[in-house]
This record gives C-alpha cells, sequence and structure tokens, in this order.
C-alpha cells in the first residue's frame, strides 16, 4: 500500500506543472535574471581597508585577545581594517563624520556600533560574530586549561587571517551570492504547495479526492506519510536541481561545503512542506487562497531575508531579532551565509536547528488537524 | 440487513441537517434517497461512511457498527462522489487503478479488476486520456469506475448522473442495475424521481433531513388519493361546464389556467372515457388531452405541500 501510494503520488506531483514551475522553473528564471544583473558586480567591486574604530577604555587595555586580533588584522598591504583608537567622544565624531564605519567596544561580549548598513558593515558585523565566539573559547580555555592558550593563539592567528583572507578574496560576491541564498530558500519555501497540495488531499473535508480516500481501508495518517514522502523526494530532486544549475550553468562558487549545503536545502524543503501542511490545515478558504497565502509569506519571508535589498537581512537583525529567528527564509538563507563565512559550525548548527524546531512545530500544528477521524461538516 | 440506521440526528450549527432518521437497506436492493437539494441526502451518506460526525443515533453496516476506523466494513464498501472525485494529472486508466489499489493490494488481481471497471463503464477506448479530454458523460463514468472497480458489496451512489446528457445517463442507470445483478447492494441518491423511479426497489423521501415517506414506488403512490391526472386544451369554458366536469364521478379537482384545464381523478379507469364523454355532450372543442399516471413528485407535493424541484 505505502509504494502503490507513493508512485502514484510521485507520478502525479512530476505532471502538475503549476507546482513544478513554483520549485524549478521560477527559480530558475529567476536566477538567470539575477546573473544577467549582477555579473558586472564582481568587477565593479573591490576590497578597499575598513577605518574601524576601538574606543581605548580600562576593558580594552585589559583585552589582550581583542589587542591582537586587531594587530593581526591590521597588517598586509590591504589589511581587513584600519584601527583608531579613541574615546567614546572622539569615536562618535569619527563615525558621524563617515572617517569610520564603527567602533568596537571591548567587554563580554565586544559590541559594535555602526551606522549605515553597506557592505562594510555587513564584514564588521561578521568579524565581531567571529571575533566573540573565538574570544568566549579563549575564555574557557584560559579558566580550565591555561598550558593550551598559547596553541591556541596561534590556531585563533591562523584562523583571523583565514577570515581576513575570506573577506577580501569574497567581498564582492558575498553581496551577490546573498541574492542566490535567498532565492535557493525561497525555492525551499516554495515547497509549501506540495505540502498544502497534501493536506487537499486528505482531508474529507476540502476535497471530494480526499474524501474518497478516507473512505477506503486505510489508515490516515499512513496515507498521508507516504504521500508527503514522494513530494519531499520531487522537491529534493527539484532543489537539488536549481543547485546543478546555478553551479555548473550559471558558476555560481559555494565554497567547499557542498554537503552541508546540499543538507541545508534538504532541511529548507523539509521546513517548506510543513509550512504549507500547517497554512493548509489552518486557512479554511479555497486552494486560491491558501496559495496567496503561502506565495505572500515565503515572498515577504525572502524580502526580510535580503532577496529584493541584501542589507534587509541586517537591518532586520537589528531592529527586529524575533523576526530574523522566526523567519524561516532567513535561517535558510543564513545557514548557507554562515557555511560559507564561518570556520566554525555554531550559528550553522542554530539554524539548522531553528529550522528543524518550525518543522516540528508545524508538523504539530497539521497534526492536531490530522488526527480528526470525523468531520463537523464537509 | 446490509444497513441499519437508527435515530440519526445531525446539526449544522442551528440547522437541523438530519432529523431522527431511520431506515434499512436489505441485501441485493437499490435503495433510492429522494429529496430536493439540500434535503439531507447527501449528509445522511456522509454519516453513514464515518465522514461527518453526528449528534446521536446508530449506523449498523454488515450487521456491525460504522466507524472510522472500521477497516474491515470499509473494505467492502465503495463510494460514488457527488462531485468527480479523480486526479487530474493521473490517465483514466492511473485513475482506476490508484483507487482500487486502495482496497486490493495484490497487483495481478487488481489489473483484472481494473480492466473489468474499464470494460464495465465503457471506457477502453478513453483509458491512457488525462480527465480533462473526456466529456463531461465520461467523467462520469470514470467517478464510477474508481468508486466500484474493487467490486464492493454495498455501493454508495450520490447523485451520479448530475450535469450529464441523457444519452450518459440511461448508460450510467443501465450501468446502475448490472451492478445490482453483479450481487452488490446500492444506495442511490438523486433529485431526479424519474431516475428513482426507474431503477430503484425501495425508496425513502427526504425533506428537510426527515424521512416523509418509505416503500416501493407503487406503495409510496398508493399513499396518495391522486389516480390519474388528466390534461387538455379548451377555449372559453363557462363555469357551468367546468361544475359539469367537477361533478363527475371519480373526479377530485378540476384547474384552469389559461386554456389548459387539468383534472385529478382517483380512479385510474374510466375517468378519459367520461371526460371525453362529457366533451362530446357539451360541443366543446378541445385538443392535445393527455393522461398521466401519478408521479412520485406528486407524492412529495400531496405529503410536503411543495414540488421535488422547488
Amino acid at each position: 500500500m505505502f509504494r502503490h501510494i507513493f508512485s502514484y503520488r510521485f507520478k502525479k506531483l512530476l505532471r502538475t506543472k503549476e507546482m513544478i514551475f513554483w520549485t524549478l522553473a521560477f527559480p530558475i528564471l529567476l536566477s538567470i535574471f539575477f546573473h544577467m544583473a549582477f555579473q558586472n558586480l564582481d568587477a565593479a567591486e573591490t576590497f578597499q581597508t575598513i577605518p574601524t574604530g576601538v574606543l581605548a577604555d580600562e576593558a580594552y587595555e585589559d583585552h589582550a585577545f581583542l589587542k591582537e586580533v586587531l594587530l593581526e588584522v591590521s597588517k598586509g598591504s590591504t589589511p581587513l581594517l584600519q584601527v583608531f583608537e579613541g574615546s567614546q567622544e572622539e569615536l562618535a565624531r569619527l563615525l558621524e563624520e563617515g572617517t569610520i564605519r564603527g567602533y568596537l567596544t571591548a567587554g563580554d561580549p565586544i559590541s559594535l556600533t555602526v551606522r549605515g548598513t553597506g557592505m562594510s558593515e555587513n564584514i564588521l558585523r561578521l568579524f565581531l560574530e567571529e571575533l566573540n565566539e573565538q574570544a568566549h573559547v579563549m575564555k574557557t580555555v584560559q579558566e580550565k586549561d591555561p598550558a593550551s592558550v598559547p596553541r591556541l593563539l596561534t590556531a585563533i592567528e591562523e584562523s583571523s587571517a583565514l577570515l581576513v583572507e575570506k573577506e577580501k578574496d569574497t567581498a564582492a560576491p558575498s553581496q551577490i551570492l546573498n541574492y542566490f541564498y535567498s532565492l535557493i530558500a525561497m525555492a525551499c519555501m516554495y515547497g509549501a504547495f506540495f505540502g498544502s497540495d497534501e493536506i487537499t488531499d486528505i482531508e474529507a473535508h476540502i476535497s471530494s479526492r480526499a474524501a474518497r480516500i478516507q473512505v477506503a481501508p486505510l489508515h490516515k495518517l499512513k496515507a498521508f506519510l507516504s504521500s508527503s514522502l514522494a513530494s519531499y523526494v520531487v522537491l529534493m530532486i527539484n532543489t537539488s536541481l536549481l543547485l546543478l544549475f546555478l553551479r555548473f550553468v550559471l558558476g555560481i562558487d559555494f565554497g567547499p561545503r557542498v554537503g552541508y549545503l546540499i543538507l541545508t536545502t534538504f532541511m529548507g524543503t523539509f521546513t517548506g512542506l510543513t509550512f504549507g501542511a500547517f497554512i493548509s490545515t489552518l486557512v479554511k478558504k479555497n486552494e486560491n487562497m491558501k496559495s496567496a497565502v503561502i506565495v505572500a509569506v515565503t515572498m515577504a519571508g525572502s524580502f526580510l531575508s535580503g532577496m529584493m535589498y541584501a542589507p534587509m537581512k541586517y537591518i532586520v537583525y537589528d531592529k527586529a531579532p524575533v523576526v530574523f529567528y522566526l523567519n524561516p527564509v532567513n535561517l535558510i538563507t543564513d545557514s548557507f551565509f554562515s557555511l560559507y563565512y564561518y570556520s566554525s559550525f555554531t550559528r550553522y548548527a542554530q539554524n539548522m536547528g531553528m529550522l528543524l524546531l518550525l518543522s516540528i512545530l508545524f508538523s504539530l500544528g497539521s497534526y492536531t488537524q490530522l488526527r480528526r477521524r470525523r468531520y463537523a461538516s464537509i | 440487513m446490509i444497513i441499519e440506521v437508527s435515530h440519526l440526528k445531525k446539526r449544522y450549527g442551528s440547522l437541523l441537517a438530519v432529523d431522527d432518521l431511520s431506515f434499512s437497506v436489505e441485501k441485493g436492493e437499490v435503495f433510492g434517497l429522494l429529496g430536493p437539494n439540500g434535503s439531507g441526502k447527501t449528509t445522511a451518506i456522509n454519516c453513514m461512511l464515518s465522514l461527518l460526525s453526528y449528534e446521536s443515533g446508530d449506523i449498523k453496516i454488515f450487521g456491525k457498527e460504522m466507524r472510522p476506523d472500521a477497516y474491515d466494513i470499509k473494505k467492502d464498501i465503495g463510494v460514488v462522489m457527488q462531485n468527480v472525485a479523480i486526479f487530474p494529472e493521473l490517465s483514466v486508466y492511473e485513475n482506476i487503478d490508484y483507487f482500487c489499489g486502495l482496497y486490493i493490494t495484490d497487483k495481478k488481481t487488481r489489473k483484472t479488476l481494473v480492466e473489468e471497471a474499464i470494460a464495465f463503464t465503457g471506457l477502453h477506448d478513453f483509458r491512457k486520456f488525462l480527465p480533462r479530454k473526456l466529456s463531461g458523460g465520461l467523467l462520469r463514468r470514470l467517478n464510477i469506475a474508481c468508486g466500484i472497480a474493487h467490486k464492493p458489496k454495498l455501493i454508495f451512489l450520490d447523485e451520479p448522473t448530475v450535469a450529464v446528457d441523457p444519452q450518459s445517463r440511461n448508460k450510467i442507470l443501465e450501468g446502475i442495475l448490472a451492478l445490482r445483478d453483479r450481487g452488490s447492494t446500492i444506495v442511490y441518491t438523486s433529485h431526479y424521481m424519474e431516475e428513482v423511479e426507474t431503477i430503484c426497489s425501495r425508496i425513502l423521501i427526504l425533506d428537510k433531513g426527515k424521512a416523509v415517506a418509505t416503500g416501493t414506488k407503487e406503495q409510496l403512490k398508493a399513499m396518495i388519493s391522486l389516480g390519474m391526472k388528466i390534461t387538455f386544451d379548451a377555449q372559453d369554458l363557462t363555469r357551468e361546464q367546468l361544475q359539469g366536469l367537477e361533478a363527475l364521478p371519480g373526479i377530485t379537482e378540476v384547474q384552469q389556467k389559461g386554456s389548459v384545464i387539468s383534472l385529478k381523478s382517483k380512479e385510474e379507469n374510466g375517468s378519459l372515457e367520461r371526460i371525453l364523454a362529457y366533451l362530446k355532450d357539451q360541443n366543446i372543442a378541445y385538443n392535445n388531452i393527455h393522461s398521466e399516471m401519478p408521479t412520485l413528485n406528486d407524492v412529495f407535493l400531496e405529503i410536503t405541500g411543495k414540488e421535488l424541484r422547488d
């Protein structure tokens, strides 16, 4: 029975042109458009050292690690940062004038003050996140195993050097990549159409087809799971084809962590699928209304994750961090982002954890409706 | 007994859709549920199929209580929904095979059953067609094939001929009788009285969720005083002539609408001859005279005071 439902569902989905369009053809068309629009951006953007302030207070004087790292990133012919030390007033004035793009304040954690939302500010944010992560590791090692500090410092130096190189080398593509990351995330979330369709074909009060399936001698949830698995497989094929197209036709370089990239898209499609199922159980209106809600939520999520305006991601992060962590499109985008930019997996794991949590919540929400065995009205 | 429904009550908010409905269906019957739109036919069927929750009542199918997880009962039931319930992306063959496969797991057996269903519904030439290429009548036939391919012992057909051309309708009705001859018990709902009269061995008339009458068509017609209805066209009949018609033996009612004169007679025999003799005697010019036996619509009209299609 499982194979029977799975195979026919699979066949049915592959022939459903609208859904294949939204999850494969539309993202591919959009990616071609992005590629055409951004292909000259690489040449236009060359890396320039970022003038950055640091508050020269007592905390900074005691923060050997911060000093060490700032020294490291100021070295070379085109260093990552050009560091200005100064008082609070001086730094505020320099920031206001635009002489510096932001300034750091020592502490636990180290904080960053910026004014704008441009590329330099984005790099500073990345730098700060990496810095705080390493500072935390350093503090822990100092407390638990002081003998390992010199070895760790060497490792951190190497890591900082890597970050500097990475930022310098990939500064221009990073902005372009963000658009493609959002695009993949959008394609993943369009898996919601499949999830919605699954509910339509299993809930007897929504469609006659579902009523016919429900009067058959089979367990409703088992039927739902076997057909949903078919949906998931089709979605994985679609997103894999999209990734292959981006990598080998458009030549987008996603960095060396390809396996994790694929894992993220599979997790993202799962979230999309469960999200669609949840929306379908929630919205009692017709199919058009459900599709409209899915498109609206996904497009809003894509916008907030920076698909139309890259700095939007950071604006949301600053002004509404809850939205940042609850927006599945952003979580997928940020997972790609952290895979590309961070050596550590902490942030990636956080994002994936949040995606899994959202998927579980969406699934539970759908289950509360799916477990009904009789309906009040059809 | 194949179906036993007792004191079924179902509400939609403040609307009582099925009101204390009780009936039973015997093996081999074509049992008709007749009533106007909104009378509770589909609601009653959905309750019997355990799709709808209901306030009170008992439903037994094959002698066992019907529940959503009563898979041993469900495996012998076939359902033909009022709306065409198929997958537009699958071909005729694939649709029938898919729904049959929800009941029959053995591939070989299923293949035979699907072929039989295709032959039974006359869809052989269209087996590879996608549903969008089928006419309304063929779609209805596909809808039926999907519901009966697994050869169920009990089949619910909910208005299977809605929006179907007369030729396809006749084919569908012939098919339903063939299903009965094959050994299936059938519950058939319709608001077309002619269909119900033609194929049903017993009929339950529903109005506002209530059973207003049950029996064979002969029993139902015997419930009303009307034996025959006679209609003819005549100009300028005087009041005395109309009264003379009404005074004829067996005539219960005379109505005049323009030139159309309608008479109701409680007798099936003799009335027409007496009327013709009276018209000749009075020298009344007439045409288009015809007589009609009472229909289920007349039964419904007499019991509820309204037409079936109101």
